[in-house]
């Protein structure tokens, strides 16, 4: 059995187990959901440890330097004289894949720690969340864009229940709005995949192909196809590659998100429940920002080339704008989840660079806001279990109260703002350091473009210094006087343990940034030479 | 002016006279008469053309034949009248209209 | 490693790396392991930063004038570039080495006594310890990006020293704004560093700065990275237009502004310039030089109308810091790493004395149950005749500060005046205002610290109802507390530093740093002479104002008064202007998420609510009616040939008849 469909099916599994099982087990969902990610988490951790390094594994665009492949023929609908359908079952794993398999492996972990909450229809919660695990998972692992877009839309359908029965006060409009949200951006990315279909030809069976590795190679596109680069078609007035790039980037985009397609984040985040927000912002913001370096700047490097300055145009709006808002806000989920379209928006600055600095830095960004956006989230939600309110004005002085939480708020706000010893310095300073280097490396990106997101690591540094001065400092006043005092008891065990690993992964990439870059450094190289090649 | 054409004529004017009494007299018995005037122009009329006949008196037989039917076609006509006085009090037809849509 | 280093070499290495290391290995078993109120924690900090200052002196006797020594290793690997990591031990980090250590064991000492007491005892040395750790790392490491990583890192300890009270309002809003600030710098810093990399592809110090460092063209980016640098050291060293979280960070422990805020971080910008000196041009000098010197001068005029002790002594340092940064700017090198070593100990040693007279007034405070201030000097007086050993002491000290013959801060002090004078001359007559404004900014200094003094321990008593001359001995009977004060004192003196009282350049210092010495004194000794002279007299005018209380007209109270006392309003601008528009910006740009952005979201939304509904209305009435219409006419048809049935045979006969003839004329006539 090949490990990376075990990976991705084993929660399948247990979710099976727990819809067979009678509803009135709650507690035994809890522990089949939990067993099941640190499966998922041990099964990765193998994945991890055994990942061969070198140039000649470095995947990318070479199939065959993929690892843990599994190929198998799956759909091969005889279409008559349109020829044969052909959608294989393909999964398999590169540096820029491994990183993101494990970083979600232990977010979901964290996320089932964090499901002990829920009070109310455990067997449809822990079974959509196993769905969803899956999803994600094999999201990651895809190679063919059929089976991608399945993975991908099949995330959206236990997300809209999750947040639309156990979330907040306005979960309904919070959870339609992210769906249509989102199904408006993979509806179109459904039509280019088509697109891409028809214009592609595998070499080995001379049929048209959903294969990804295959669609990078112009050599496979036939002559006059739509999306030929050869062919100079165009799909209203505009270049057809240049459509097909930017609505690909779109449906991304709204999933990083970018500024001014985000407006779905604030409200999800701040309805879900707690793990469900931790799943939204450690997993699925990544899958944008994975979707875009895989799939856009695979597909359509040259036309990622072109608009490489609009691409660091809207990451560096993302940064300031994600910072000024989050400024602004009295609901600390809000705050942290608009401090996460300021973060990623280092991520896409960093991928537009196209420099070796930059896509690192990126992709170290994204794993290391998935460990921390996990830990703000989780935090948030402690404090929300306890009292059901999250506005930062009702709360003063909490770090005489909660010692040991302020403890661990402090060590996630620092991180979060890059202080070093921290991985999110070493992610936002060398996302920076790649656009600057762009513009004597490639002349991409102009340097006031770093410039400006550095800005963004003095505006986190003034929200989450004053969330920390308005919340945890100064003398104890609680809006909801004796009673909350009562109720915010400090850190219990379980939250620890859900803390506590967090906080070493974090810091452990910011010591031994070299357990994630020996990782990804050759794919990343072979990516940048793949693109600069077109 | 022939003989017959004038038999004719009076024949002709004898059926109007009885479609005229048919169409507006308000008793049942009164368009039975028409219906008899009618009859009987008919009658006269096949007189008339007894003048021409292959076979002989053919003209004459077939208006005994006719004062026959009338005669019966009264008697079954009366009977109907007097049923509908009956049942409606009334022999004016243009109150019975129970077919009346 | 390389492997042409020497085995005394390597020893030196480890040794280096041990004293970074104790203070770090003291901070995890201060932050897991220690008892919350133990004394413990205040001894293992105490035995780690003497651990680190004997370390720190063997290696100072290894290497000063000795070869550089720089060793280092791959960290990690992003795409084909290693990233190193290192230490570089020449003149100026063992310098550093053991300045910050020698300054911190007396700080240590104290605080033992200091924080005795206090509910997180332990935290503090915890704190202190994390400190510690990242300062001596800052000076050794030997790449940029460490470097900054370390600055990072002991801003951040001086965020957590800064609020260690933090259920005061004033100590959270001094740290947050401390943070801020620094981080304001920080962004520079970075910028310079990706300049610098992006154009010499390399962050490693010993290739850019070392023996053979890079030549600089004469390109704007040269200039702009020079810039970058020094607005990091700005921020970090507090100087004008960062200088305004300083005075607010006096809202920590003493013992905390005496190390970190007087003596050490605050010196790390200073460092920085020392550290990165060849990359800077002439404008960029310039302007070192500019600001070094208005800072200076500011800060001293605002320390004469201040009257929070440690507001002065913090105004004092910004002054002070000035002056190094101005020595850097004209090229007087050693003389600004002279003063930044003298400053240190004079410096420490004021903020331990005040630590102590804020004791003891608290003391006084509960005392007799008064309700003052009691870190405001018009609330003393006549303390020498309670605190001897700190009157002593703080009288060094203050001779120290303003450059009185005899005491280590005169060398130091004439060093960067004479230098200043050498500097300016031959130039246009524009650039003799930087000598000129530091000749008035000492004397001012002189003003400012006689004031103190004179306020503070001579005269009688300010508060009602008090005579010093019954009060007993002060708290100052601690000998942890007055210890570290004495040793400071004595290191305040000439012999620590030169043999010679008379000439700065005899002084060690100087000569470690002679390779970057600027231009050869001329003026020489005459200006330091015509300044103590001219220092005395201001003394003796301050000596006159604040005890004889003659010479009333001089305490006017006017607009420049107001100027000085409110600190030129530079604070008042930045609380009132710019951080109300920064959170004006983010209410504003908030405001432009929801109704703007997700607006049209939402308009989205609504056109498709609207167009279904208009879809809904046409399948309703236009559609759907079209059929009802349909069947409308079709009854109404019905309902009209229905009339033809009407019951009368009469009428159905005439009918038939009006039909029949008029089929019979048609057939016929037409």
């Amino acid at each position: 059995m090949n490990i990376l469909s075990l990976l991705i099916f084993s929660p399948l599994l247990f979710g099976l187990l727990i819809v067979v099982l009678p509803t009135s087990l709650r507690n035994l969902f809890r522990y089949i959901t939990l067993i099941a990610t640190l499966v998922q988490l041990v099964l990765s951790v193998w994945l991890y440890i055994h990942f061969k390094t070198g140039a000649a594994f470095a995947g990318v665009n070479h199939e065959g330097q993929y690892q843990y492949i599994e190929k198998v023929h799956w759909i091969g609908l005889n279409l008559g004289n349109m020829g044969k359908m052909q959608i294989d079952y393909f999964v398999g794993v590169d540096g820029i894949s491994i990183l993101m398999l494990m970083m979600s492996s232990v977010v979901m972990v964290i996320a089932a720690l964090s499901s002990w909450e829920i009070n109310k229809n455990h067997k449809g919660y822990f079974a959509l969340f196993l769905l969803l695990d899956m999803a994600v998972t094999g999201v990651f692992c895809s190679l063919d864009f059929f089976l991608f877009y399945i993975f991908y839309e099949l995330m959206l359908l236990p997300l809209y229940f999750l947040i639309g029965i156990w979330g907040g006060v306005r979960r309904e409009y919070a959870a339609i709005k992210f769906f249509l949200f989102t199904l408006f951006g993979s509806v179109f990315m459904l039509l280019v995949m088509l697109g891409l279909y028809f214009s592609v030809k595998d070499p080995a069976t001379g049929y048209h192909t959903f294969n990804i590795i295959q669609m990078m190679n112009p050599a496979n596109y036939d002559k006059d196809s739509i999306f030929s680069i050869l062919s100079h078609q165009t799909l209203f007035g505009f270049p057809a590659r240049t459509v097909g790039f930017v609505v690909l980037f779109i449906a991304f985009a709204i999933k990083v998100p970018v500024v001014p397609l985000h407006t779905w984040l604030p409200d999800a985040h701040v309805e879900a429940p707690t793990p469900v927000s931790i799943i939204l912002a450690g997993v699925l913001l990544k899958i944008g920002g994975y979707g875009i370096i895989r799939i856009c700047l695979g597909i359509f490097p040259e036309v990622a080339i072109s608009g490489a300055f609009w691409l660091g145009l809207l990451g560096v709006i993302s940064i300031l704008y994600g910072a000024l808002n989050a400024l602004a806000q009295r609901d600390l989920k809000k705050l942290i989840a608009y401090s996460s379209v300021s973060h990623m928006g280092f991520v896409l600055l960093g991928i537009a660079s196209q420099t070796a600095e930059g896509i690192s830095g990126a992709m170290m960004q994204m794993v290391s806001h998935g460990f921390l956006s996990a830990m703000l989230f989780y935090l948030v939600g402690v404090i929300y279990n306890r009292v059901h309110n999250r506005d930062i004005y009702s709360f003063r002085g909490l770090g005489t109260l909660l010692p040991k939480y302020t403890v661990f708020v402090m060590i996630a706000f620092f991180a979060s703002l890059g202080l070093p010893g921290f991985s999110a310095f070493i992610g936002e300073a060398f996302s920076l350091l790649g656009a600057f280097n762009s513009h004597v490396f490639n002349g991409f990106l102009p340097t006031w473009m770093a410039v400006c997101g550095s800005v963004g690591i003095l505006l986190s540094a003034a929200y989450f210094l004053w969330t920390l001065q308005r919340m945890f400092f100064g003398e104890i006043h609680l809006k909801g006087g004796e009673i909350w005092k009562l109720a915010l008891t400090d850190l219990g065990r379980r939250e620890m343990i859900a803390l506590l690993p967090l906080a070493l992964l974090t810091l452990a990439l910011g010591v031994m940034p070299s357990l994630a870059f020996d990782k990804i450094n050759d794919s990343v190289l072979a990516l940048i030479q793949f693109i600069h090649t077109k | 002016m022939s003989m017959l054409s004038s038999f004719l004529l009076i024949s002709a004017g004898l059926f109007c006279i009885g479609i005229f009494i048919v169409l507006s007299k308000r008793n049942a018995i009164q368009i039975l008469i028409g219906i008899e005037l009618m009859i009987n122009a008919a009658i006269l009329n096949l007189v008339a053309f007894g003048k021409y006949d292959n076979l002989a008196n053919s003209g004459q037989v077939f208006a005994l034949f006719a004062i026959v039917l009338a005669a019966a076609a009264v008697a079954v006509a009366l009977a109907i009248i007097l049923n509908v006085y009956r049942q409606y009090k009334t022999i004016d037809p243009a109150k019975v209209e129970r077919l009346k849509d | 490693m390389e492997t042409t280093l020497s085995h005394t070499d390597i020893i030196t290495i480890q040794l280096a790396i041990a004293a970074v290391a104790a203070p770090f290995v003291v901070f995890l078993l201060n932050f897991f392991l220690v008892p919350k109120r133990s004394k413990v924690s205040g001894m293992l900090s105490g035995a780690a930063i003497g651990a680190s200052l004997v370390l720190a002196l063997l290696i100072f006797f290894r290497v000063w004038n000795q070869p550089a020594l720089h060793v280092q290793q791959v960290w990690f690997t992003i795409g084909n570039t290693q990233i190193r990591l290192g230490i570089w031990l020449n003149n100026l980090s063992v310098l550093m080495l053991l300045l910050v250590s020698a300054i911190a064991l007396p700080v240590h000492i104290y605080s033992i006594a200091y924080m005795k007491g206090d509910e997180r005892y332990t935290r503090y040395f915890t704190y202190l310890s994390f400190f510690c750790f990242a300062m001596l790392a800052l000076v050794v490491m030997d790449n940029l990006l460490l470097l900054y990583a370390f600055w990072e890192l002991v801003g951040f300890a001086s965020y957590l020293l800064i609020g260690f009270w933090f259920t005061r309002e004033k100590a959270v809003q001094a740290n947050k704004k401390a943070f801020i600030m620094n981080r304001i710098g920080d962004i520079a810093l970075l910028t310079g560093i990706m300049l610098v990399y992006t154009h010499y592809h390399t962050f490693d110090l010993v290739t850019l700065f070392g023996a053979h460092p890079i030549k600089t063209t004469r390109e704007v980016w040269v200039t702009i990275a020079g810039l970058c640098f020094l607005m990091g050291a700005i921020a970090k060293s507090a100087q004008f237009p960062l200088h305004t979280w300083l005075p607010d960070a006096m809202e920590g422990p003493t013992s905390v502004s005496a190390l970190i805020h007087a003596a050490t971080m605050v010196a790390a910008g200073i460092f920085l310039l020392g550290r990165v000196y060849p990359i800077f041009d002439s404008t960029v000098l310039t302007t070192i030089a500019v600001i070094g010197c208005f800072t200076a001068f500011m800060a001293a005029t605002i320390a004469l109308t201040q009257t929070d002790l440690k507001r002065i002594l913090a105004y004092s340092t910004i002054s002070q810091l000035g002056y190094m940064m101005m020595a850097m700017g004209i090229g007087a090198y050693s003389s600004a790493l002279f003063h930044l070593a003298t400053h240190a100990f004079f410096k420490c040693l004021l903020f331990l004395a005040a630590g102590v007279i804020i004791h003891e007034m608290q003391h006084l405070k509960h005392k007799h149950h008064l309700q003052i201030d009691t870190q405001d000097i018009n609330n003393m007086g006549g303390l020498r005749k309670i605190m001897p050993v700190t009157f002593i002491t703080c009288c060094v000290a203050a001779l120290a500060l303003i450059g009185f013959p005899l005491t280590a801060g005169c060398l130091s002090k004439d060093g960067i005046l004479i230098q200043g004078f050498a500097w300016a001359e031959g130039k246009s007559w524009a650039y003799s205002i930087i000598p000129i404004g530091a000749v008035l900014t000492s004397l001012l200094t002189a003003f400012y610290i006689g004031r103190l003094m004179f306020k503070v321990f001579f005269g009688e008593s300010r508060l009602e109802g008090i005579s010093t001359d019954s009060e007993p001995e002060a708290h100052e009977e601690n000998p942890l507390l007055y210890l570290p004060m004495i040793l400071l004192a004595l290191g305040s003196l000439f012999p620590l530093f030169s043999l010679d009282p008379l000439k700065f350049e005899n002084a060690w210092i100087v000569k470690g740093f002679a390779g970057f010495a600027g231009k050869a004194e001329s003026a020489g000794e005459l200006i330091p002479l015509l300044i103590s002279a001219l220092s005395v007299g201001v003394v003796f005018i301050a000596y006159t104002v604040y005890v004889k209380q003659k010479l009333q007209w001089l305490k006017f109270k006017g607009v420049l008064f107001n100027i000085s006392y409110n600190q030129w309003y530079i604070d008042s601008f930045y609380n009132g202007v710019i951080v109300k528009a920064m959170v004006g910006l983010s209410r504003a740009v908030a405001w432009f998420d929801t109704y703007v952005i997700d607006g049209v979201v939402k308009l989205v939304a609504g056109i498709g609510l609207v167009l279904s509904r208009v879809s809904a209305w046409i399948d309703k009435y236009l559609i759907d009616g079209f059929l009802n219409a349909l069947t409308y006419f079709v009854k109404q048809t019905g309902n009209f040939i229905r009339g033809f049935q009407t019951g009368r045979v009469q009428g159905y006969l005439f009918t038939m008849l009006i039909i029949v003839l008029a089929l019979y004329i048609l057939k016929t006539f037409i």
